[in-house]
């Protein structure tokens, strides 16, 4: 056998494209030169190694492309195609797929312009254009929480049993968003199209900013929790009365109250929880030792947090956050504060620890806690 | 979106690699592996056209990695032939192989010395574990040449390696008692 057969049949084995044929000549070869094994050894050493990238790269790279993806399609333009459509000639129906890239820009581009004239020449109707228009829905359910990112670049969170809801226009003017639930929100700066998100009670005006909005329905009250820049919040039943949070500020607004509000909303600063009646209370995000974060966003790292809350809240949080059902048979219990961060902790690891703290009894059966003094 | 999440996770190590060797900037090599899967995304509809996706998404690769060189460079190459290639043949483990770092070196510069073509054909069978039939489709020439090449490049590796009457790990080592 040559030299030059030797290497051809060889790497023909090596990458598994040899026939049977040449395997078996090559076989023949190496055992009549048993001195060739060592160095094919060797060879096939290296050649089966191939060390893949970290996954913490591929992920990194995955969500820059994310991003990168969602400004294409706000100005598409592909930084390395040429003009001149480089597409490889796809075997079956090449040109096909061609012009039906073609048609696809062309057809967004339609849109876009019947888009702009049903805006300009039907003022009126454009609440029926947006309602009209494709929605984008993400939710989570109980027990699950979720991150997301808009098509700006604005990083949401999604806390259990929350939902957000956006229109397909969502860059046009105003970066419109429609929450209920819990979401912690870094929005992407961008003064010419603020940040607005809507939800029952109050809607929160933002440029780029990171702050938690919590607003889920069956609970007393909406807050929302500042953590940097600035925001401005006014109240659904009362769009003229503007509240403008600094960092570390959080706005409780109640729910109820809100509701049936009238024009004289004042700010209660926060002296004592008995004061629950007042429509707006403004006080401080809460700290903890060795906790980097505020409490309010505790749980975007997975942390359940209480601080100083009535079971009955707490209630409420364990419901979603593992996806069960708590009864309390007695009211006694429901006002007992407590406090506390949970990392990783189970069902029942959480119940024991909370249940050292304080005068209570637990049973879980499935789905269901039950709590009683 | 979950399956397009796990075909950019299968297929980033290998694009990456591949425009990696040609542009030879680890930012411009993701940029343009985003790139090939925005596209990949723009035509998700129309996938199941494509005959076959590997030799597509490396085929974009290689043109968006093409236009990437001729805008950024002023005699820029126009075919693949006549750019500067620069496999990455990564061991993490010279240990793990027996092998010491010197030969590791050794490695490397046989294989640097490849020309292009030949180099990018063993990366694209090596390291992307492509068909010969699939690299030549991706590198437009025939499957006998992708062959031919890759004999050329194992043989050039053999020949750097030290003599084979060196015996890699030595049978005394391995069965003394320690």
């Amino acid at each position: 056998m040559t030299e030059e057969r030797f290497w051809l049949l060889f790497s023909a084995r090596l990458s598994g494209e040899a026939t049977p044929e040449e395997l078996a000549e090559l076989e023949v070869f190496l055992q009549e030169n048993p001195d060739a094994h060592l160095r094919t050894g060797m060879i096939e050493n290296i050649w089966s190694v191939n060390p893949p990238l970290s996954e913490d790269y591929k992920e990194a790279a995955f969500n820059k492309h994310l991003q990168r993806m969602s400004n294409h399609f706000s100005e598409p333009v592909l930084q390395y195609e040429s003009e001149a459509s480089e597409e490889p000639v796809i075997e079956k129906k090449p040109r096909r797929v061609i012009y039906r890239v073609i048609g696809w820009v062309s057809a967004v581009a339609a849109a876009c312009v019947l888009g702009w004239y049903a805006y300009c020449y039907f003022p009126f109707a454009s609440e029926d254009v947006n309602t009209a228009q494709a929605q984008n829905t993400v939710s989570t359910k109980k027990g699950s929480k979720s991150k997301i990112q808009l098509p700006d670049g604005t990083q949401v969170w999604l806390n259990a049993d929350s939902k957000i809801t956006y229109n397909e226009n969502f860059q046009d003017k105003l970066r419109e968003v429609q929450l209920s639930g819990e979401a912690f929100f870094d929005v992407v700066r961008d003064e010419s199209r603020p940040f607005i998100i809507h939800t029952n009670v109050i809607d929160v005006k933002v440029l780029g900013t990171a702050f938690n909005v919590r607003s889920y329905a069956d609970e007393k009250n909406t807050e929302t929790s500042l953590i940097r820049g600035s925001v401005e919040i006014t109240l659904r039943n009362n769009p003229d009365k503007k509240i403008i949070l600094k960092p570390n500020d959080k706005l409780i607004v109640d729910n109820t109250e809100a509701k049936a509000e009238t024009a004289s909303a004042d700010i209660a600063p926060d002296k004592h929880r008995s004061n629950r009646s007042s429509l707006l209370t403004l006080r401080k995000v809460s700290f903890k030792e060795n906790e980097s974060g505020a409490l309010e966003t505790l749980w975007v790292k997975n942390k359940l947090a209480f601080d100083k809350e009535p079971m009955e809240d707490i209630a409420l949080k364990i419901e979603r956050w593992y996806d069960v059902k708590v009864i309390m048979p007695d009211d006694r219990i429901r006002k007992t504060e407590y406090s506390g961060i949970f990392e990783n902790e189970n069902l029942e690891q959480l119940m024991e620890a909370l249940q050292l703290t304080g005068n209570f009894h637990y049973r879980i059966n499935k789905k269901e806690v039950t709590i009683w003094p | 979106m979950k399956a397009y999440k796990e075909l950019y996770y299968q297929l980033f190590d290998g694009l990456h690699r591949f425009s990696y060797s040609m542009v030879r900037s680890k930012e411009v090599a993701e940029e343009i592996v985003s790139d090939v899967f925005i596209k990949l995304w723009q035509i998700r509809a129309r996938l199941g056209e494509i005959g076959n996706l590997k030799v597509y998404v490396y085929t974009i690769t290689k043109n968006f990695s093409l236009n990437y060189l001729q805008r950024t460079y002023k005699n820029a190459p126009v075919s693949i032939e006549e750019v500067e290639v620069e496999p990455i043949v990564e061991m993490r483990n010279p240990e793990e192989l027996f092998i010491s770092a010197e030969i590791m070196q050794t490695i490397r510069q046989a294989i640097l010395q490849l020309p292009p073509q030949c180099r990018l054909v063993f990366q694209l069978v090596k390291e992307d574990g492509l068909k010969y039939k699939e690299a030549a489709e991706v590198l437009n020439i025939s499957a006998l040449t992708v062959r031919n090449q890759l004999a050329i490049a194992i043989r050039k590796l053999g020949e750097t390696l030290p003599a084979p009457v060196q015996k890699l790990i030595p049978a005394t080592k391995l069965f003394s008692a320690s």
